[in-house]
């Protein structure tokens, strides 16, 4: 959707019908296409609009706190031995992830649209904070929706939904059904915004949520350039549905040069084990029982990267090779955390220690002016409880 | 479009049909088979076959909790299909339509999905969460069309008369007018405004139209039949019935008793 002149640029967004390749499109009930080219319409139109995108950049600033910085962990740089690594530290945006730069943006987007109430899913609850605050900051009345497994796993983040003037609707299950429930909540009430959390779900989801958080690669740029004089060689991320692994390579589609790795959580690795199909509103990869009926996969420390699908983009880039996947397990995660927090005095929750796992990995042995990029897109308090219960130990 | 859909809406004895949705082979699949088998007997035009899945993203907490009873018992769409043959072996006439989501037929996978359709001698099929838009909407329709099914499609009150009239173009067998934009069994429906759905969609096809959503007893399928529609679907309220009654002896005939009372409404007109 963006303007671009390089050749099969892959920074174009989704087709006319919202497919990526084979990947994406609408499956969605007749009843919700007037609200979805609504919303096309209106996205597309406000990008357009200079004063709206200085609106949005003007917030990223003030109220986000962006740029987030990028950061050299030097000491465990030193430990591995090999490339450079670097976090890029979405973890210090407001609310502490970097679900804010996407509920900012189509917050401001529903405001223009004249909507006047918000509805939200959310999994680990990152999203669920987020779109509360910023719903709180613009006078919007926000319904959220989440899986009891996950809110009874993190309550840090309801807390703070809650203070932040936002109503909770459990239903049973997890990020799936609290997708399904909440685009029901939607059919129901038309008039409502949707605010999706992931690059996920029918288009134009998955491109205006990649839309807005390609600022992180942006940056990114910026930041590398004046730090380093060049760019990184590869760039991680974790990925549930994918809106922070999208967010920071997007800028970077059109430089295969640049290594791009997404690394998922090893019980729900849609992108490496999953097959080709049809749920949720999208075509893509799920992990799904032969007759489509049901999702698969198991449960992971990481509750933002537990989802059993993946944005369709993801599975076209990958498909095209123009993006590597990988897995971390729960183990990881956690020895992943410890390093962290020991080496470099930062705390990051389960996500990005998917990530960073795969960047320490990938850095040993590497030469020293070669550089790796993790992005770091949570910090660690809605984990704490779990980290103190399975490894406090560790740290006495 | 088969000819069954033709002969069904040109009978003139009953003025308005009864379309009635079942979860299929809920709560078995032999129950499931003789409470159809009831219902046919008790005067259904059309019977709409629902085959389970987790995803169930139009259907309310009514629908749903059937849908999760078969997936518990590992009911398939293949189960579905084999319910239809032997509905089909039993009445000759009734319509059948297979009703749900894409995810399952897209995994039969489509071709195999339309191929046993015909086999078992259906009449064609509706997936919700198939818009023209999908590309997989297209092969599928495609390859019922081949085999002279219909893939019935949907209308909702917030469809646009400019994307109405494209869809328009893709009807087949049917057409259904959605009451509410909502998820299934969630409100009742609205005269006023099917009455001008109905109107809508009828200067634009030659085509029978079902009216569903938001109907739940004999006298509202009463009411939204005086709309001018050639049909009312009834889902929910069924479901519903059967749910609750699921262990009564008497549950085959009381769900005919049931049916009876739609069509005794829907015959004062």
């Amino acid at each position: 959707m963006s303007k671009n002149n390089i050749k099969n640029s892959l920074k174009t967004g989704s087709d006319k019908d919202g497919y990526f390749g084979e990947y994406g499109g609408i499956a969605a009930g007749e009843n919700l296409m007037h609200n979805l080219e609504e919303l096309k319409n209106a996205f597309e139109d406000a990008i357009k609009d200079k004063k709206f995108l200085d609106e949005f950049a003007y917030h990223c600033k003030h109220w986000i706190g962006r740029p987030s910085p990028i950061y050299f962990a030097e000491n465990l740089t030193k430990k591995i031995g090999g490339a450079k690594i670097y976090f890029k530290q979405e973890h210090l945006n407001h609310t502490g992830s970097h679900k804010p730069t996407n509920t900012l943006f189509q917050v401001l987007l529903a405001k223009r649209m004249g909507k006047k109430k918000i509805i939200c899913e959310s999994g680990a609850g990152q999203h669920w904070s987020a779109a509360a605050a910023t719903a709180a900051k613009f006078s919007l009345p926000i319904i959220g929706v989440m899986g009891k497994i996950d809110v009874e796993r993190i309550n840090q983040n309801i807390l703070k939904a809650k203070h932040y003037g936002g109503k909770l609707k459990v239903v049973p299950g997890s990020l799936r059904e609290a997708i399904t429930a909440a685009i029901k909540e939607w059919s129901n009430n038309p008039d409502y915004y949707y605010l999706i959390g992931s690059t996920c779900s029918s288009a134009p989801f998955v491109d205006i949520v990649r839309y807005a958080q390609s600022i992180i690669g942006k940056e990114m740029r910026e930041q590398f350039m004046e730090l380093e004089g060049k760019l990184p060689n590869e760039i991680i991320a974790c990925a549930g549905a994918g809106s922070n692994f999208s967010g920071s390579i997007h800028e970077f589609l059109d430089e295969p040069e640049i290594k791009k790795v997404v690394v998922e959580a090893e019980e729900t690795a849609a992108l490496t084990n999953g097959t080709k199909g049809i749920m949720q509103g999208m075509v893509t990869k799920f992990l799904q029982s032969d007759d489509g009926s049901k999702s698969l996969g198991g449960t992971s420390l990481g509750a933002g990267i537990m989802y059993y699908g993946i944005s369709p983009q993801l599975a076209h880039l990958k498909d095209i090779g123009a993006i590597e996947a990988s897995v971390a397990s729960d183990k990881e995660l956690l020895e992943t955390y410890k390093l962290v927090a020991q080496n470099e005095g930062i705390g990051i929750s389960f996500e990005p220690a998917a990530a960073i796992t795969e960047a320490l990995k990938r850095a040993k042995g590497k030469p020293k002016d070669y550089i790796i990029c993790a992005t770091c897109c949570g910090r660690v308090e809605k984990d704490l409880d779990v980290i103190e219960k399975l490894i406090g130990k560790d740290f006495e | 479009m088969s000819n069954r859909f033709n002969k069904i809406f040109l009978n003139t004895t009953q003025k308005t049909k009864l379309v009635a949705y079942f979860v299929a082979c809920y709560p078995s699949y032999e129950k499931s088979l003789e409470i159809i088998k009831k219902a046919i007997d008790s005067g259904i035009s059309i019977c709409e076959l629902g085959f389970p899945t987790q995803e169930a993203s139009g259907e309310g907490p009514i629908i749903k909790k059937a849908h999760d009873h078969c997936l518990e018992k590992n009911i398939t769409l293949k189960d579905t299909l084999k319910l239809a043959k032997e509905v089909r072996n039993y009445n000759k006439n009734v319509g059948i339509i297979l009703m749900g989501y894409m995810s399952n037929v897209f995994k039969y996978p489509i071709d195999k999905f339309v191929k046993e359709l015909a086999e078992v001698d259906a009449d064609g099929c509706l997936i919700v969460d198939a818009p023209h838009e999908l590309k997989e909407e297209n092969q599928l329709r495609n390859a019922l069309t081949e085999k002279n099914l219909s893939l019935i499609k949907l209308v909702a009150p917030t469809t646009t008369n400019e994307r109405l009239k494209i869809i328009s173009k893709f009807f087949s067998g049917w057409v259904y007018s959605l009451n509410f934009s909502g998820v299934s069994g969630s409100k009742s429906a609205d005269l006023k405004q099917v009455e001008q759905m109905i109107k809508k969609i009828r200067n634009l096809t030659k085509l029978p139209i079902c009216s569903g959503f938001g109907i739940k007893t004999p006298e509202e399928a009463k009411e939204v039949a005086s709309s001018g529609c050639d049909g009312v679907v009834v889902g929910s309220s069924i479901v519903e019935y059967i749910e609750k009654n699921a262990n009564d002896k008497n549950l085959t005939q009381n769900v005919g008793k049931l049916i009876k009372s739609f069509i005794l409404e829907l015959n004062k007109q």
